[in-house]
């Protein structure tokens, strides 16, 4: 299990490791580097117990009755463990708002991933292989789309919407993630594709293979690991998304950012709520986040590469 | 991508828009070795669909296979992206329900009124202070977890708060920053500092009854209004302290009674339920025993006393008159009461520190892999010949992944630019209009109760300016890159 | 529980924005829950969550115990409007809703989105209301709706054990209230909990306040803004409010992060921390689920003390039932939630009170309540709360004009002319920007 990006690059040594310190160094400063060491884990892992803090906070707080919550804080506990309960988790269960916002982000969630990777794909095999003219410009465009702000298109997407009957519900909330997912999906993937090696697919052409045929036995079985990175981070953005939910979906559509956000109007009474929510909203993605790893911190790196 | 939705969003688009050449670019090279996505070997070329050269009804083919291709991409992108734009720059020419032609109106609105002003000087505030912060502190971890032991846990904690929303997040930072330190953890943590330097009394929020025996002395103390010469039996009365929480072994008030050569006096809580006579000592009031009393000269502190348990106190071995007494602050040395993060004044500092818990993993990664690909050489030649670990760092080490560090900067300048749910999130409603920014003006404006759909798309569309030069530079980039 | 007690930033789909003007189509957008053909199936929007929802729920099933008519409940949350707004844009408006702003009804029925009341739902309402409500659910001179949840904001709550261990007891004028307060300061409890975090509470401040220091007639015309906030009244009540909440030792420290929830638990909670604090009859079940504190025993009320010797006043809010859309199953539930029978349900599972003059006032479970309730439906003097009434930038939302400024009061109650100043300056934007 490596977060590093480097994993397979054997020249990464930590600098400053033995390799480096002279062998005829002084006592001293062998001591003095001993103590900045130790000095040095110790800062690391303060800041490591730092970015532990809010999270850990959280949880603690999602295990206590409410009461206790707007009486002390979750630190507390320690002293008095036996008072923890799983009691909110239960009433979570029997929240009809909650699960039904939970079941509101699948429902976002998979089509918009699906839809951009797929739609995308597509885009990006034609941009990467297939000659026609203007080509580049179709690809320059698309490209500058990718850092276009949502707040400059959601007053005009939400007459769209209206016009198509889908306002407020879930569809619309899909359009919109998959319309502003295309550029960098496209992007990603035709970098990648760009990198396929001619021969296979000429050898695959020759073969009398049709275009969509070739893309399907050929590039998107090799295009694997970006495609996997794409769906992960897509994954992710859509589950998380606040905006795009807030302004399109409607509360009985609502995903769990968005119902987070209206129970947290009664912030302090409702933390027994509120609490438990946030983290079983944060599972999905951190369960996400930790199987496939390496493919959410590729796509996260893609661009850093180009 | 979306402004908000979305915390890993902009890196990864925002770097494309930036950096430098690689082919020139040592750094961006070396770094090419560490290829993010394990690629498919094969010869690196940009454009390979031009190398064919296909007969014509190929060719012909091909296009139609591409138009097939495209056309749900291109239509959802010309439908719900593309045209929009367009719409929304017209609609910021109109008023609020779209309907009449207002010109600039709108754009001058957004820089005369005072909230949407303050929106873009707090983007203004975000774009200076956090990209900086993220990529030092991401740098600092960089460098840190090179060296320590375990660095993929240590990476792993740090990466983990992007994977999580921004709400959840939010919601995590509102309990950390809650004002008080029964309840919020960073208030609680600085109580306890504060008390080992200033530790509380035992009677906080005590306070005169009667403002004309004792008067405020700065400092939270209090003094004498009046001078008493040696002899005299001066009572002082306090309020304002819960009977229940005057420490045990207090008993009823009882003046001192007056002793020759000495200057006395009792410190009482002159409360009984209803109120009780006011500087007069009732049944049932109780002294405040272990409050220090000084008798004070000319400025000068020249004795001091402590309450017994009936709260009296006597100085002796003075002489004369004209001491005023004085009761220290230490005596009514309150708690603390926490630091309200999330008031006005300190709600976008607070913002930007949660948002440096977000985003510095995602600068560490980047930068550990710009660090990971320096070439070794170097930085050993220069700790031979001498460096210290810190010249390292900074003549050696740092500029050779400064292209590295840009990309990071300007992959979160654009991310700042439309940040959004942090904002809305965390800041509670008493300080939103002071933690505003333009995205939340713009969701406000638009579809909170104004309705006004013209001063939302002319904020819409000032966003979008903000961040042109990165579209920009990534269609300049695009062509640079031979494709 | 108020629908300001869940306020805050605007939530919820956008909808107004892109539409305004445009008409609303007959057919039922996707998101229409009820209302298919045979009009066996309702849906009714409402503000209510949690708890009330439960108890609303219940209401609802005694009408289709009745009716077999099913009855889908879809809670707006604190932004009933918003969510209306956005169902009316997309041509799917609910049966029947239960709006907490009789201005937003008022606007409603003038744009023409409202069925007027007729029949039995109008019959219901004419036998069973007082003329104080009856009126206020008249607009342009047709009646459109009642008030079926209706809320007494003009009450202190106070711990008992405090009051009695500063010797005090319940103050009847603002004279008494203040010297209350110093007595309690004194005998080392803080007298009483701000929550100015959230505006609203102090906006029901200000308007018990107002209501007391220049009487009815004022009260609506500055509701309707037809006097200036700079009135010499407004001056005069914001002086009484500011030389309060200005006293030392008075309000409970950090008040203007102070949520209203937080400050229900800084008083009733495992740890007190303040002595008094002032809201509606809803703080009841707050106190309860708190578990620290039983209502009627451990927490009690007075009623906000007059001022000057004014009358008894109350102010009260509440949510107004309408209906969207014309069926014999939506007529048939107005004229239920009209009747005492659906009033009954809920009233006896506690936190509510009803306008409703034939309900038994044996139907409330405690004491307190029934207090409440007999004020509100005899008093003659009945005021709607005054920022329900005003445009949603000035009084109506999270952030609000009005909320920002008398929360900005509440931190600096030093100078109340430049804050009255200040008001009738948003005031002149915001009710502009609604004509």
């Amino acid at each position: 299990m490596s977060v590093t990006v480097t994993p397979r690059v054997p020249t990464l040594v930590p600098a400053g490791t033995a390799v480096t310190v002279p062998p005829r160094r002084s006592l001293i400063a062998r001591v003095a580097d001993r103590f900045g060491k130790a000095l040095l884990q110790i800062c690391v892992w303060t800041v490591g117990l730092f970015w532990l803090l809010p999270t850990v906070g959280l949880f603690i707080e999602s295990l206590r009755a409410p009461a206790d919550n707007s009486a002390t804080g979750w630190w507390t506990v320690f002293g008095r463990p036996a008072r923890l309960t799983l009691s909110n988790y239960l009433n979570l269960m029997q929240d009809k708002d909650i699960l039904g916002s939970l079941w509101n982000s699948v429902l976002i969630t998979v089509p918009s991933t699906v839809l951009v990777v797929g739609i995308g794909a597509l885009a990006a095999y034609a941009l990467a292989w297939i000659d026609f003219p203007g080509r580049n410009w179709v690809y320059a465009l698309t490209v500058a789309l990718i850092v276009v702000p949502v707040q400059v298109a959601i007053i005009p997407d939400a007459a769209v919407f209206r016009t198509l009957h889908i306002y407020g519900d879930v569809p619309a909330v899909v359009a919109f993630h998959v319309a502003f997912g295309l550029p960098f999906a496209i992007f990603l993937l035709r970098d990648f594709f760009a990198g396929i090696p001619r021969d296979l697919l000429e050898a695959a052409r020759v073969d009398g293979g049709s275009e969509l045929g070739i893309f399907r036995r050929v590039v998107l079985p090799i295009g694997r690991p970006a495609i996997a990175a794409l769906a992960v981070y897509e994954f992710m953005w859509v589950w998380n998304d606040l905006l795009v939910a807030l302004v399109f979906a409607d509360s009985a559509h609502a995903p769990i950012t968005y119902q987070l956000l209206s129970q947290m109007r009664t912030f302090s009474s409702n933390i027994d709520l509120i609490g438990p929510g946030a983290f079983v909203s944060m599972l999905v993605p951190l369960v996400v986040f930790f199987s496939f790893r390496r493919y959410f911190l590729h796509g996260m790196l893609a661009g850093s590469d180009k | 991508m979306t402004g908000a939705g979305k915390p890993f969003e902009g890196p990864a688009r925002a770097s494309t828009a930036t950096g430098t050449d690689p082919a020139r670019d040592p750094a961006t090279t070396a770094r090419r070795r560490v290829a993010v996505i394990p690629r498919p070997t094969g010869p690196d070329r940009p454009d390979p669909a031009r190398q064919a050269g296909p007969p014509a009804t190929v060719r012909r083919e091909r296009r139609t296979v591409a138009a097939v291709f495209l056309a749900p991409a291109l239509m959802i992108l010309a439908l719900l992206v593309a045209w929009p734009i367009a719409r929304t720059v017209w609609l910021s020419l109109h008023d609020s329900a779209g309907q009449h032609w207002v010109g600039l109106r709108n754009y001058i609105t957004i820089f005369s009124a005072a909230d949407t002003r303050r929106a873009l000087l707090n983007n203004a505030v975000w774009v200076a202070v956090a990209p900086t912060l993220v990529t030092v502190f991401g740098l600092i971890f960089a460098v840190l977890s090179q060296r320590v032991r375990l660095a993929t846990v240590f990476r792993t904690i740090l990466v983990m708060p992007m994977a999580v929303s921004l709400v959840s997040t939010g919601i995590a930072w509102r309990l950390v920053y809650d004002e008080s330190p029964d309840r919020g953890v960073l208030n609680a943590a600085i109580s306890v500092v504060h008390d080992v330097f200033r530790p509380a009394s035992p009677y906080p929020g005590a306070r005169p009854r009667d403002a004309t025996v004792l008067s405020a002395a700065g400092h939270g103390g209090y003094a004498s209004t009046h001078t008493f010469a040696v002899g005299t039996q001066v009572m002082l009365p306090l309020v304002g302290v819960a009977r229940d929480t005057v420490p045990g072994g207090a008993v009823q008030a009882a003046a001192p009674g007056t002793t020759n050569g000495a200057l006395s006096g009792v410190v009482w809580l002159d409360f009984t339920p209803g109120g009780g006579r006011v500087g007069a000592i009732d049944r049932g009031e109780q002294g405040l025993p272990g409050i220090r009393v000084q008798a004070v000269r000319d400025g000068r502190v020249v004795a001091s006393a402590t309450t017994d348990h009936a709260g009296r106190f006597t100085f002796t071995g003075l002489h004369g008159s004209g001491f005023t007494l004085a009761l220290p602050a230490s005596d009514f040395a309150a708690p603390f009461g926490g630091v309200s993060w999330l008031g006005p004044s300190l709600i976008t500092p607070a913002i930007i520190v949660a948002y440096l818990w977000i985003w510095a993993g995602f600068a560490m990664l980047i930068i550990s892999a710009g660090l990971g690909a320096l070439p070794r050489e170097t930085l050993e030649a220069a700790r031979v010949d001498g460096a210290s670990e810190w010249q390292v760092l900074r003549r050696v080490t740092i500029p050779l992944v400064r292209p590295v560090l840009i990309v990071v900067m300007v992959t979160l300048i654009i991310n700042v630019l439309k940040i959004f749910d942090l904002v809305y999130v965390i800041a509670p409603d008493s300080s939103q209009d002071a933690a505003t920014v333009v995205a939340v003006q713009m969701y406000k404006v638009s579809f909170g109760g104004s309705l006004d759909k013209g001063l939302g798309s002319a904020l819409g569309v000032l966003l979008f300016v903000l961040v042109i030069p990165a579209i920009a530079f990534n269609v300049r980039r695009l062509r640079r890159d031979p494709s | 529980m108020s629908r300001k007690l869940q306020h805050g930033a605007a939530i919820a789909a956008v909808a107004l924005a892109m539409v305004a003007g445009c008409g609303i189509t007959a057919e039922a957008g996707p998101g229409s829950a009820g209302s298919d053909e045979g009009g066996r199936s309702l849906e009714v929007i409402g503000e209510w969550t949690g708890a009330e929802q439960a108890n609303f729920q219940k209401v609802l099933n005694g009408f289709t115990a009745r009716t077999h008519i099913r009855v889908t409940y879809t809670s707006g949350g604190n932004n009933v409007n918003i969510l209306l707004n956005s169902r009316l844009t997309g041509g799917a408006p609910p049966d029947v809703a239960l709006v907490p702003q009789p201005g937003v009804v008022a606007e409603y029925a003038r744009k023409g989105k409202l069925v007027p009341l007729a029949g039995d739902a109008a019959a219901a309402v004419s036998s069973n209301y007082s003329d104080a409500w009856k009126r206020l659910g008249v607009v342009n001179g047709k009646l459109y709706g009642f008030f079926f949840k209706v809320a007494n904001k003009s009450i202190i709550w106070y711990r008992v054990d405090d009051f009695a261990a500063a010797g005090v007891r319940p103050p009847s004028t603002w004279t008494d209230f203040i010297s209350t307060s110093k007595t309690l300061a004194d005998s080392g409890v803080t007298p009483i909990a701000v929550p100015a975090a959230d505006g609203w509470p102090i906006t029901d401040w200000f308007e018990n306040v107002y209501l007391r220091v220049a009487g009815s007639d004022k009260y609506a015309q500055l509701a309707a803004h037809r006097l200036a906030w700079t009135d010499p009244t407004v001056v005069r009540a914001l002086t009484v409010l500011g030389g309060y909440f200005g006293t030392p030792n008075t309000i409970e420290k950090g008040a203007t992060q102070l949520t209203f929830t937080q400050a229900i638990a800084d008083v009733f909670g495992q740890r007190p921390k303040a002595a008094m604090l002032y809201e509606g009859d809803f703080v009841a079940g707050e106190i309860s689920k708190l578990g620290a504190a039983r209502v009627g025993g451990d927490a009690k009320l007075f009623t906000f003390p007059s001022i000057d010797g004014s009358a008894p006043a109350v102010v009260s809010a509440g949510d107004e039932a309408v209906q969207f859309r014309d069926s014999p199953g939506a007529r048939a539930l107005m004229a239920y939630l009209a009747s005492p029978e659906a009033a009954k349900i809920w009233a006896q599972a506690g936190g509510f009170l009803s306008a409703n003059s034939k309900l038994d006032l044996s139907a409330y479970p405690d004491e307190s309540s029934r207090a409440m309730a007999q004020a509100l439906v005899t008093s003659s003097l009945v005021q709607f709360d005054m920022s329900d009434q005003t445009p949603q930038a000035f009084g109506g939302q999270a952030g609000a004009d009005e909320w920002q400024l008398l929360t900005d009061f509440v931190a600096h109650p030093g100078d109340p002319t430049a804050t009255a100043a200040a008001l009738e300056a948003a005031a002149a934007r915001d009710y502009g920007s609604r004509s």
